[in-house]
C-alpha cells in the first residue's frame, strides 16, 4: 500500500512557489533595501540557513526518522526524443519518513516547529490561507503526492524506541569489548552494573539525542 | 571474443610479476624534469632499454634486469604534453596522491607532513615527475651472488648523464641510517640466504593476482584470479577472466566500455595507471598487541591463530576459509613446499609437475560461501576485505545479476616489495616496511575505493566503521573504529574475540600517482607527437 509500510509513513508533498519575487527586504537594521531574489531563491535561501542535526527544528518534530526539504526548480530536459516539458511554478519539495500516522505527525509538526514551517512554507501559493494546526494539515494533504520508496535505514518502531536501540547497540558493544574474558560471577556483576547505568526499559533515557548525528553529543541523560 | 593484447607494446610490469621469474630485488628512482625538450631526448634514448611485457620463452629471454617508466601528471605537463591531453587525464590523476589524501585516508600519522622528504614538500605541486624503476634477478657468476639491480641502475645513470640538462635525480628517501639515498630499494626478505614471498610482519604475500583476458598467464590461473561466476570455486567452472580493460587502457572493461582515458586514443592504448605508496610498519606495536590479544585466545597456538585471523590466511599463505586449523595448514604447507621442491627437480615428470600445480591452486581456488558467518575467515580480514571473492552476496544466492557485480571493479594488480630490514624487532623505529606498486585502469574507481571503502570503512561488509586489520588508518580515533570482531562458530561454545584499542600498524611514507605508458605513447612523448586534435 503506497504511503505507508509497516507503522512507517512515508510523506512526499510538493507545493508550489509564488512567482517572481518581492519588491523590497529589511536589512539587519530593519532599514528597506530593493531585494533582487525571486520567492523560489529566498525559500533556497532559508532552506540553506536551518540549522542541522540536533539543532534542525526538525529534530523537535516527533517521530521524524528522516526528512528532507530542497527546490525543485523545473524538469530537466532528457534529450531527443523525450518531450520537453516545464512546470509552471518551482515547487518546495517535502519529503518525510516517520513513525505513525500523517495527521498526528503534521499536528506534531505545527506544535513543535510552527515557527520553522511557517518561514518555510511563507511564500508558497495558498500558504496564507494555513493559520493553525487543521489547517496545515489540510494544506499539506493537497499537495501530497503518493510515496512508494523510503529511506530504509530505519525499521518500524517509534523514534524514540529507535533511538534507545541505537544507544543500547552502542554501550553494549562498549561493554562487550571492556569485559571480555570476565568470569561469569564477574560478569554479571558488570552486566547489573550496566543495566542499572543504561535502564534498556527507559526508552525516556539515558539515549540518544534525535537528529544528533556525532557521538560525542549524542547521549542524552533523561528524566 | 578473447582479446588478443600487443604484449610488445604493454610495458612488463603490468602482465609480469617478476618477483615470480627471480627478480626478487627492485629500486625505484624519482626525477624531476628540468628541462621538457632536453628530457623528451632521455625518453628516446631509453626506449630500447624498456621492458615490454612479450613472453619470456625461456631462461636465455630472461634479462638480468628490467627497466620501467612512469609519469606524474606535473611530469607529463613539464614533458610538454599537449594542454588537451592533460585535461583529458582523470582528476584524480591530475590531482596527484597528497591532494587525495582524505579519501585515501592520509591524515594523523599517515599525513603527508609524515612522509619522507623527496613527497613531503610544500603545496600540492607534485614534486616527483618521473619514476624509473628496476627489477633485478637473483644471478650467481664466479660462485658469487651478484646484485643485477646495480648493474642496471648503472646503465641508467650513464643515459641519465648524457641528458643531465634535462632531467634531475632526486633524493630524500629516507634509508638505513636515516640517511638520505638517492633512490628507493626493495628486496624480498631472505631467509638462509634465500628469497622469500614474506612481508615484516612475517605474512607470505602477493599470492592473489587478478586474471584478466589477454594477460598470458596460463589458463589455471582464472581460478581464484578472475571474477566469480557462482561455479564451484575450486574449478575454472567458477572462474572468469575479467576484462582486459580493467587493467589497460583502451580495451574494454567490465562496464563493456573503453575506460575513462587521455587523448588522443593512440597515446592511452596499452597504458595504464600505477599507485606508488612507501608503508613503514610498525613490527613492534604490531607484536605487542598480538601477544596481549591472544590471551582472549583459548588453547595452543593463540598468537598465530589470531594473527591468521587478522589476514584470513595463516602466515605460510593456507587460507583459513579452506584450512581452518593450524595443524591443516601446516599439513598443507609442508605438501606444498615438497611439491614445489619436487617440481624444480631437473628432470622432474610432468606429474610433479601437476602435482605442484594442484597444490598451488588450493591458495586461491576458494569463496567464502561455506563460511558466511565469518566462524573461519572473519568478515573483517584483510584478505575478505581487499578480494571479498563475492562474499558481499551474503550467502543470498541471485542477490545480483553476477555474484561479482559489487567486486569486479575493485581489482588491482600489485606489483610491490618489502624493503630494508627489521633490526629489532622491539622498536617500531627504523627503515622496514613495504613498497606497493599497484596497478588499475581507473585509480579512483579501483584504488582509491578499496582504500577508503573496504580498508578504512566497515560497512560493505556490514562492520560499521571497522577497519582493515593491517591496513587501517586508527590514528584519528573518533568513531570507535579502532575494532576488530573475530567471530565464532554460531553452533559452538566460544565466543567471539573482540580485539579493541587496536593501534594503526602500518604508516604512509609517501608516493604518488603515476601514468605508464605503452612503448607507442613513449615514442610519441620522446618525439613531442601527441597529438590530441
Amino acid at each position: 500500500m503506497p504511503n505507508i509500510a509497516g507503522n512507517a509513513y512515508g510523506l512526499t508533498t510538493l507545493c508550489p512557489i509564488k512567482n517572481g519575487g518581492p519588491p523590497h527586504r529589511l536589512d539587519e537594521d530593519g532599514a528597506t533595501l530593493p531585494d533582487n531574489r525571486s520567492f523560489g531563491a529566498i525559500l533556497r535561501d532559508r532552506l540553506e540557513d536551518l540549522p542541522c542535526d540536533e539543532r534542525s527544528p526538525m529534530a523537535r518534530v516527533p517521530n521524524t526518522y528522516l526528512c528532507r526539504f530542497f527546490v525543485l526548480d523545473d524538469l530537466i530536459y532528457q534529450g531527443k526524443p523525450a518531450e520537453e516539458d516545464h512546470l509552471k511554478s518551482k515547487y518546495l519539495v517535502f519529503t518525510s519518513n516517520f513513525h505513525g500516522d500523517l495527521e498526528t505527525y503534521l499536528h506534531g509538526m505545527w506544535e513543535h516547529a510552527a515557527d520553522a514551517v511557517r518561514r518555510i512554507w511563507e511564500h508558497c501559493v495558498a500558504f496564507d490561507r494555513v493559520t493553525d494546526a487543521g489547517s496545515f494539515v489540510d494544506y499539506i494533504k493537497k499537495c501530497q503526492v503518493e510515496t512508494t520508496f523510503y529511506f530504509m535505514g530505519s525499521t518500524d518502531v517509534s523514534l524514540a524506541e529507535q533511538l534507545k536501540g541505537l544507544y543500547l547497540k552502542q554501550e553494549f558493544s562498549k561493554f562487550a569489548f571492556a569485559n571480555q574474558g570476565k568470569s561469569a560471577a564477574e560478569l554479571q556483576a558488570a552486566f547489573a552494573e550496566f543495566a542499572a547505568r543504561t535502564r534498556p526499559d527507559n526508552v525516556q533515557g539515558p539515549t540518544w539525542r534525535p537528529g544528533a548525528s556525532q557521538l560525542k553529543d549524542a547521549v542524552v541523560e533523561g528524566p | 571474443m578473447s582479446n588478443k593484447l600487443d604484449l610488445r607494446d604493454v610495458q612488463g610490469s603490468l602482465l609480469k610479476a617478476y618477483g615470480r621469474y627471480g627478480f626478487p630485488k627492485s629500486r625505484y628512482v624519482f626525477y624531476r624534469v628540468n628541462d621538457g625538450s632536453q628530457a623528451r631526448k632521455l625518453i628516446t634514448a631509453l626506449l630500447p632499454l624498456i621492458t615490454n611485457s612479450a613472453v619470456w620463452k625461456g631462461p636465455e629471454q630472461i634479462p638480468d634486469s628490467t627497466l620501467n617508466i612512469a609519469f606524474t601528471y606535473e611530469g607529463l605537463k613539464q614533458l610538454g604534453v599537449p594542454e588537451k591531453s592533460l585535461h583529458s587525464f582523470p582528476p584524480e590523476f591530475s590531482m596527484g596522491m597528497k591532494a587525495r589524501r582524505d579519501i585515501v585516508g592520509d591524515v594523523g600519522v599517515n599525513a603527508p607532513a609524515c612522509w619522507d622528504p623527496i613527497w613531503n614538500t610544500d603545496g600540492l605541486v607534485q614534486p616527483v615527475h618521473m619514476i624509473l624503476w628496476i627489477n633485478g634477478r637473483l644471478v650467481e657468476r664466479d660462485g658469487q651472488q651478484v646484485n643485477t639491480v646495480d648493474a642496471g641502475y648503472q646503465r641508467l645513470c650513464e643515459l641519465v648523464a648524457k641528458h643531465s640538462a634535462g632531467v634531475e635525480q632526486l633524493s630524500g628517501h629516507v634509508g638505513d641510517e636515516g640517511d638520505d639515498p638517492s633512490y628507493q630499494d626493495g628486496s624480498a626478505i631472505y631467509v638462509n640466504g634465500m628469497p622469500t614471498a614474506k612481508e615484516h610482519f612475517g605474512y607470505t604475500d602477493g599470492i592473489s593476482e587478478p586474471y584478466f583476458d589477454g594477460c598470458g598467464s596460463h589458463s589455471s590461473r582464472v581460478i581464484g584470479g578472475g571474477k566469480p561466476t557462482g561455479g564451484d570455486p575450486k574449478t575454472k567452472a567458477g572462474w572468469a577472466p575479467l576484462a582486459t580493460g580493467e587493467f589497460v587502457l583502451g580495451h574494454r572493461d567490465e562496464a563493456g566500455e573503453y575506460p575513462a582515458a587521455p587523448i588522443p586514443s593512440v597515446f592511452a592504448k596499452n597504458g595504464t595507471f600505477m599507485v606508488y605508496r612507501k608503508l613503514h610498519q610498525n613490527v613492534a606495536t604490531f607484536q605487542a598487541y598480538v601477544e596481549r590479544m591472544s590471551a582472549a585466545i583459548p588453547g595452543e597456538h593463540a598468537a598465530e591463530i589470531l594473527s591468521a585471523k587478522f589476514v584470513g590466511r595463516w602466515k605460510n599463505g593456507a587460507p583459513l576459509a579452506t584450512y581452518p586449523t593450524k595443524e591443516s595448514a601446516d599439513q598443507f604447507a609442508a605438501e606444498l613446499n615438497q611439491a614445489r621442491l619436487e617440481a624444480k627437480q631437473p628432470g622432474a615428470g610432468k606429474a610433479a609437475q601437476e602435482r605442484y600445480e594442484k597444490l598451488r591452486l588450493e591458495l586461491v581456488a576458494f569463496d567464502f560461501r561455506d563460511d558466511i558467518d565469518g566462524s573461519r575467515c572473519p568478515l573483517g580480514a584483510h584478505i575478505r576485505r581487499v578480494n571479498p571473492r563475492g562474499s558481499l552476496e551474503f550467502g543470498k544466492t541471485g542477490a545480483f545479476n553476477t555474484p561479482g557485480a559489487l567486486i569486479n571493479r575493485r581489482r588491482i594488480i600489485r606489483r610491490g616489495l618489502p624493503y630494508g630490514e627489521v633490526r629489532d624487532r622491539s622498536s617500531d623505529q627504523g627503515n622496514h616496511g613495504v613498497i606497493i606498486v599497484a596497478l588499475n585502469a581507473s585509480i579512483e574507481r579501483q584504488f582509491e575505493f578499496v582504500q577508503q571503502q573496504w580498508i578504512n570503512y566497515g560497512n560493505d561488509f556490514k562492520l560499521g566503521n571497522d577497519q582493515d586489520p593491517i591496513l587501517g588508518n586508527r590514528s584519528v580515533n573518533e568513531s570507535g573504529n579502532d575494532r576488530m570482531t573475530i567471530q565464532a562458530d554460531p553452533r559452538g561454545k566460544q565466543p567471539p574475540v573482540l580485539c579493541g584499542d587496536m593501534p594503526t600498524f602500518v604508516e604512509t611514507r609517501g608516493g604518488d600517482y603515476f601514468f605508464v605508458p605503452s612503448l607507442t605513447a613513449l615514442r610519441m612523448m620522446g618525439d613531442g607527437i601527441v597529438d590530441p586534435t
